[in-house]
């Protein structure tokens, strides 16, 4: 029997955090509803949701029917969910405000990359960080390695797999820097993986993994978890939220599968749900009003979710200040109560016990939401 | 004479099996047309380190061709520089040949949407891996890569499944090598671009419908002046409004895919745009000023020779280049042919070899170059680049493939991965002659000097011996994945 040799950075107690980036600015207000103000249905007499359809969750918000997978977890206390939430940034442009969120601010490097190169009991193993797709997302920048996989399938090198590797040990022995990193954790993360098989896995009690890109990607979330691998953060994105036009249907085969594969982790995990956690993000959300293509553009706050180990869940954080025109930040947006950081922070000090978030997120005062037991 | 209907059917097998054979056979008599391969013995650079001639070809080009020092060397970099910047010039028919077999690429607009849509895909890509490969205009398709990325258009995005077929040819190729004004007009009226970032449907008929905004910021923040070029909301509105009523034509109209000015979408009120103000009442003349304006403005020769240097110097480019380069392209009026001139020139340019990482397509193309592969890159090649995050037309957003090598660290697996799969000849529709290889170059220790662009190191030597793979090993070392 090969001996499993598995290396956490975070002491005895392997806790993992998975963040899902939902790209394109998701529109928060059609995904947590504010069917308590009617202010909002003014603004969207075409693209809102009639609360008649929803799924109240107390007496101003109610989750949009494609996300009811959710609401058992809401109502179980798993599921917190943070209204009004998103960054200081402007720009209302994709790439800056995804950047701006991802880097945590404008210094080098990203928050995931940085909380897990700073924060105490040091750098985790070669499978610390993963990021499922096919490149590692910003957040990840300047994480002491990350692997980025699709698949479990075909990692292994071919016949003459052990001369090469070998071979490929010694020739990168003496890289220093970037490359010398990740090819070493690459060659660790090989032996690691090829345990793995995923044709033959079967989720636990029943779950049942939506298709499409997110749901296979918590199903090898899931497995790596449940492996024991040392995976310390996992990275998913989900692309597609952009709904400039035809915002409906655009969103709501997105929110199917959001809502359905959250559901689903958390039943295949069953109790290492107590040591994992799913944060979901997005970089703005939508303008207040819809556009003449039926959809909105891009606007400030919008949602955020975090499910799992730690959280005080079945609470919607905010402290709803209507959509009057001078509650709304011109031209017409959703003003940012709760700064991502705030949500990140009592999460990532759950998982490691950071009390300093200077280095993590650095030039910004944190004051944490009280997000976290 | 009475015919069992069975015996018919075989008949009529044998009859279409003996005119299929009959067409391979016309085929193979007319010619099928092959990639250039290795054409004899060529010289290898072999010096200690990597001279400046492998170093202008690794950056000029995807990757040097056996043979291609030598040529240099022969002709004089400067030379070959001005080679490069005059494609047209060049003779490539036998790349030309190859990739006219991809009979998607020259249908008129309005004749795509007869093909299907993952054909299109199918064809561009390969052509466009293919004149990676093979075209001697190397300079051209490596700034075709360039432009691709910076007016990225997603292919997957409604209508531009079929229309990416011709921003590629009428936008991206027409002006790669070309004026940047031009190009960036035959942009904003792609009607792939049009499609990929909602101006088809930017419209204010009345004063209560509000322009979509889409297209208006990428233009600034990503086209032009980049998003610390002190441009403003109000300017990002006002760009918008001056576009609206350009639209794609759709569905259900004839002539679809065609581009059309409708007046009465358009805003044509008075704009103030980056401090100029656009007169009431010039209709679909206001695109002339918007193009005219941001192409002449200060922050676009910044931000365009900035990304140039990124891509041609260092992810991190030296500011005395950017300088120089952003100052060429402001002098030459947005030339790009004087503008990339003027960065092969400069001292930073000349001393960065090795600063750069290889993305992976460059990865995967510059391997098939170096080893005079037989390469049809189809599906086996395209599973590759999808693994490692890089097929071309796919990148959803509209900033383009990132540039900076971290994003693209996390593919070395894949890397190791596509070079034994080539060294055992397991890529379908590639086959490499690795004995007459290394016959050319003059040994075994020649060809994997001529792969790492220097003579290589006794740990290279020894490694490659040591993997069972090979002189072709070293493709999978560290000096391979930079240029």
């Amino acid at each position: 029997m090969p001996q499993r040799v598995f290396v956490h950075g975070n002491g005895d107690i392997k806790k993992t955090l998975v963040v899902i980036f939902l790209r394109g600015g998701a529109d928060g207000l059609n995904m947590v509803v504010p069917i308590g103000d009617d202010a909002y249905y003014r603004a969207r007499p075409l693209v809102g949701i009639s609360a008649t359809s929803t799924v109240p969750l107390n007496s101003m918000f109610a989750l949009n029917p494609r996300l009811v997978p959710l609401a058992p977890l809401f109502h179980a206390g798993d599921l917190a969910i943070v209204q009004c939430a998103g960054s200081e940034d402007q720009t209302r442009s994709h790439f800056e405000a995804q950047d701006a969120m991802e880097h945590g601010g404008t210094s080098a490097g990203g928050w995931l990359g940085r909380y897990l190169r700073y924060r105490p009991n040091g750098p985790g193993g070669p499978l610390a960080s993963v990021a499922i797709g096919s490149a590692a997302p910003e957040s990840l920048c300047g994480a002491p390695a990350t692997v980025v996989m699709k698949s479990f399938e075909d990692f292994a090198l071919g016949e003459r797999a052990p001369a090469a590797l070998s071979a490929l040990e010694r020739l990168y022995a003496p890289e220093s820097g970037a490359l010398g990193d990740v090819a070493r954790s690459t060659l660790a993360a090989l032996g690691r993986i090829a345990q793995l098989d995923e044709r033959s896995y079967t989720p636990s009690s029943g779950a049942k993994y939506p298709e499409g890109r997110l749901g296979d990607g918590l199903c090898h979330i899931a497995q790596l978890v449940k492996a024991d691998a040392g995976l310390e953060a996992a990275c998913l994105d989900v692309d597609g939220w952009d709904t400039h036009f035809a915002a409906g249907t655009l969103m709501d085969p997105l929110m199917d599968e959001l809502g359905q594969g959250l559901a689903a982790f958390r039943t295949d995990l069953g109790s290492a749900m107590k040591n994992t956690t799913v944060v979901v993000m997005t970089e703005f959300g939508r303008r207040v009003y819809e556009n003449a293509s039926l959809g909105t553009d891009h606007g400030r706050a919008s949602v955020m979710l975090a499910i799992g180990g730690g959280v005080r869940g079945g609470k919607v954080y905010c402290d709803w200040q209507g959509l009057q025109p001078d509650t709304l930040e011109a031209p017409g947006d959703l003003p940012v109560q709760n700064n991502y950081r705030n949500v990140l922070a009592p999460v990532l000090a759950w998982h490691s016990g950071i009390a300093e978030y200077s280095r993590v997120f650095p030039d910004y005062r944190i004051s944490p939401l009280d997000l976290c037991s | 004479m009475r015919i069992s209907r069975r015996a018919f059917l075989h008949a009529a097998g044998a009859l279409s099996a003996v005119a299929m054979t009959g067409c391979g056979r016309v085929r193979q008599f007319v010619g099928v047309p092959r990639p250039p391969g290795l054409t004899g013995p060529f010289a290898v650079a072999a010096a200690p380190s990597v001279d400046p001639i492998t170093h202008v070809l690794r950056r000029l080009t995807f990757g040097p061709r056996p043979g291609d020092h030598a040529r240099v060397a022969g002709m004089g970099i400067e030379a070959y520089v001005e080679e490069q910047l005059h494609p047209e010039a060049i003779d490539d028919r036998e790349c030309d040949s190859l990739v006219r077999r991809n009979e998607t690429l020259a249908a008129p607009l309005g004749e795509l949407f007869e093909y299907k849509e993952d054909l299109l895909l199918r064809e561009l890509t390969r052509a466009t891996l293919q004149c990676a490969i093979f075209s001697k205009r190397q300079l051209h398709e490596v700034m075709v890569e360039f432009w691709t990325d910076h007016f990225n258009i997603a292919q997957s995005k409604g209508d531009s499944a079929w229309l990416k077929t011709a921003d590629d040819r009428d936008v991206i190729r027409a002006h790669a090598l070309g004026h940047f004004a031009d190009m960036l007009r035959a942009s904003a009226l792609s009607p792939a671009m049009l499609w990929y970032l909602d101006g088809r449907v930017n419209r204010s008929s009345n004063p209560e419908e509000k322009p979509n905004e889409n297209y208006a910021r990428e233009l600034l923040e990503l086209h032009t002046l980049g998003v610390h070029g002190g441009y403003t909301q109000r300017d990002v509105m006002e760009v918008a409004r001056c576009l609206t009523g350009w639209t794609v034509r759709s569905e259900e109209m004839f002539f679809k895919g065609r581009v059309e000015f409708r007046k009465e979408w358009h805003d044509d009120g008075e704009k103030l745009m980056l401090g100029e103000t656009i007169p009431a009442g010039l209709g679909e003349h206001d695109i002339d000023h918007v193009i005219r304006i941001v192409s002449a403005h200060p922050a676009t020769a910044r931000h365009i020779a900035w990304k140039l240097c990124r891509h041609f110097i260092a992810d991190d480019p030296p500011q005395p280049a950017v300088d120089a380069v952003a100052s060429a392209f402001a002098v030459s009026k947005g030339d790009i042919r004087t503008t990339l001139r003027t960065l092969f020139a400069t001292p930073e340019f000349r001393y960065s070899v090795d600063a750069k990482f290889k993305r992976p397509a460059r990865f995967v193309v510059s391997a098939m170059r170096a080893t005079a592969a037989d390469c049809d890159p189809g599906d086996a090649v395209y599973q590759y680049l999808l693994r490692m995050g890089h097929t071309p037309f796919q990148y959803p957003t509209p900033d383009g493939y990132p540039e900076e090598s971290h994003h693209w660290m996390g593919t070395m697996l894949w890397r190791w991965h596509f070079v034994l799969a080539l060294a055992n000849g397991h890529i379908a529709g590639t086959t490499i002659d690795w004995g007459r290889l290394s016959d050319s170059a003059g040994g075994g220790r020649l060809l994997i000097a001529h792969l790492a662009g220097r003579e290589p190191t006794e740990l290279e030597s020894e490694s490659c011996e040591l993997s069972g793979a090979g002189p072709a090993f070293m493709l999978a070392s560290p000096a391979f994945q930079r240029y």
